[in-house]
Order: structure tokens, then sequence, then C-alpha cells
């Protein structure tokens, strides 16, 4: 029968693996550069919009001023009308990145988005512990360790939507800026929503992945190749996360 | 042909390509947490260096460059890119090319915006 001849065709006549990898685990770094691509557009227009501003007036706060009590929560007003935060230029990250969840009113400038940044690198490290984990075939470490990852993912999660919130209320929108220029909350939501949403679907694909290992379905395949795929996208959000990190908080 | 007689999902020789795996070897876990080690403390360093450096164009190339550091770990050590072979590494390393071409050109286009505006 001609669908029978059709079944027996050899699927690859190349004789053994081009690259000595699975061709899942190519797919997924054939993906992953696409998706360099795309977060490099994001980075690179951002800093085409960045330096075609003129560089942020600075003001001098010394850490941990308590700026509720010193001026009332009116302290992105006294900015704006001192001209440090204006339409005309770009605001100064250490200004605008100064708040610390239970800690409301002192100024604590990029210390949140470090304790972000640590979060990650933490569950990046737990990610590969359960590859390696599973390298030597071992069920229980590699659940333990992806558990982990699992639960760094959703604190970075609950980070961002913290931050969000903070600077929703304080009146960024993707149209409105109290810190200066329009542009600049519209890429930050831009930007970070994306890699927030990437944080989640890895966050998803984790889990996916976890419930597998729990049921033992790479034991029964014999090997934990899956872990290291999914661990390839979520070792790629961290590493986007740097940039982020360097573009938007740094620089 | 009969499906359900047993794969070997490492055979070199009738190659697979929708089961075949290369044998999983474990390279220890001293360069994983030497690498979350770096990171952090890169990390803490970049912190360092936004206040104690003059802004300008040198602290952020510096940042760039520290970030380009933090970036090769990730993907040398923790994506095990050092564990591949050559052709897999140019295949997905010399296609970035392109996103300096992208830096280069939009970088020359801001300036001229700069110049428009103010």
């Amino acid at each position: 029968m001609s669908s029978n001849a059709v079944n027996t065709l050899p699927t690859w006549a190349g004789g053994r693996s081009p690259f000595r990898v699975s061709y899942g685990k190519f797919m997924m770094w054939i993906f992953l550069l696409s998706d360099a691509f795309t977060f490099s557009s994001l980075l690179v227009g951002y800093g085409a919009v960045r330096f075609s501003f003129p560089e942020p007036v600075l003001e001098e706060i010394s850490f941990g001023t308590n700026l509720h009590e010193k001026y009332h929560d009116g302290f992105v007003e006294m900015l704006q009308a001192k001209g440090v935060f204006s339409e005309s230029h770009w605001p100064s990250p250490d200004l605008v990145f100064n708040h610390f969840p239970f800690l409301h009113g002192l100024h604590l400038p990029l210390l949140f988005v470090s304790l972000m940044t640590f979060i990650l690198i933490f569950s990046s490290v737990t990610m590969v512990l359960a590859v390696e984990a599973g390298q030597r075939m071992q069920q229980k470490k590699v659940a333990l360790y992806m558990f982990y990852t699992i639960l760094g993912g959703l604190a970075f999660l609950g980070c961002q939507a913290w931050e969000w919130t903070q600077f929703i209320t304080e009146g960024a929108t993707l149209n409105s800026n109290p810190w200066g220029p329009v542009p600049f909350a519209a890429l930050f939501f831009i930007v970070t929503g994306f890699h927030g949403f990437h944080v989640f679907s890895g966050v998803v694909l984790n889990a996916v992945i976890f419930t597998n290992v729990l049921k033992g379905t790479y034991e029964k395949r014999g090997h934990y190749e899956m872990v290291e795929k999914t661990g390839l996208y979520w070792h790629f959000v961290d590493l986007v996360w740097v940039f982020v990190f360097t573009f938007f908080y740094l620089i | 042909m009969d499906h359900n007689k047993h794969i070997d999902i490492h055979d070199e020789e009738n190659y697979d390509p929708t089961v075949w795996v290369p044998k999983a070897h474990s390279h220890g876990t001293k360069a994983l947490w030497k690498t979350f080690w770096l990171l952090f403390f890169v990390t803490i360093l970049d912190i360092i260096l936004y206040f104690q450096m003059t802004p300008g164009m040198g602290r952020n190339i510096t940042f760039i460059l520290l970030g380009l550091v933090k970036a090769g770990f990730i993907v040398f050590i923790f994506m095990h890119m050092s564990y591949e072979q050559k052709t897999l590494k140019l295949t997905i390393i010399l296609p970035m090319i392109f996103v300096l071409y992208l830096i280069a050109y939009l970088l020359k286009e801001a300036s001229f915006w700069n110049s428009l505006n103010w």
C-alpha cells in the first residue's frame, strides 16, 4: 500500500545528528535566537530613544532619606517643580526606581531591582542544578530543584506586579509619565511586560515539566532532556533580564 | 514495520531523529555555583559603580561590558554552550552580528533625532 510506503521512508538520511544534539534541543536554540532578535530590537529601540534625549539632571539624595516625612508624599512634584523631572530630558533611574515594599517613603535607589535580579539568578542556578540531577537520573532531586525554580519565578512575578502597581499609582501609563518623557514609561511597561510574560510562560512550562518529573515520565523515557530544554528557555529569560537591568535601571 | 519494538535512543548507527538523544553525563556542580557567585558579585559591582562613577558614556560602556560578561557566563555555563559542538556555537552566536549592525545604525539615527529636537 502507498501509505505504508510513505511510513517506511527514512525521515532523515544524513546518518547522524549534524550538531550532535536532539532535534528538540536544536529547535529550542533556534527559537531562542529569534527571541533574542525580538528583545534586541526592543532594547536597541529603547537605547535610540534614550540617546535622542539630553542626559538626566541629577539630584543628590542620601540613601534611606525619609521622603514621606520630608516632602509629605510630594517628592515627585518637588522634583518636577525643580526641573529635575521634565519632558525635555530623560529621568535619572535612581530617582525613579527608589521604592521598596513595606518601607514606604524611604529613598532606597535600585535596592528592589537588585533583589529581583538576585531572585532570578538564584532560580537560574536551581534550574541548572535540576538539569545536572537529570543527567544523573535522580528523579527526586530534579523535582526538588524544579520546585525551587518555580518558586523563584513566582517570586519574581510578584515583585514585578508590585513594581508595576507602584508606578501606575504614581501616574505612569503607556501615555503619561510623571518623571519625564512619555516614551520612558511606555517603553518601561512594554519591555518589562514582554520580559515578565516570558517569565510567566517559563513558570508554566516549568510547572508542566515538573508534573511530568513527578509522574515519572522521564524515568520511563530514559533521559531528562525535556528538563534541559525548558532550562534553556529559563536561562534565556535570565539572560534577557541582565540587559533589561542594564538598560532600564543602570543607564 | 513493528513500531512496538524497543528503539535504542542513543543508537549512532541506525540514527532515528525523532527519538535520538546523546548520552547525558554530568559535568559536576562546581562551575555552576562559581557562575552563580560571579553573577551575584558582578550585580553588586554594578550597583556600587552606579553610585561611584560619574554618569556618562564611560559608565554606560562599563555597565554594557559587565552585562556581556554576565551574559557570556549564562550562555556558556548555565546553558551548556561550552559543551556543544563548534558548528552549533557558530550557528547561534554568529547571527547576533545583525544586532551589532542595528545598534550602530540606530545610535547614529538617535544622534540625528537629537539634533532635530534640541
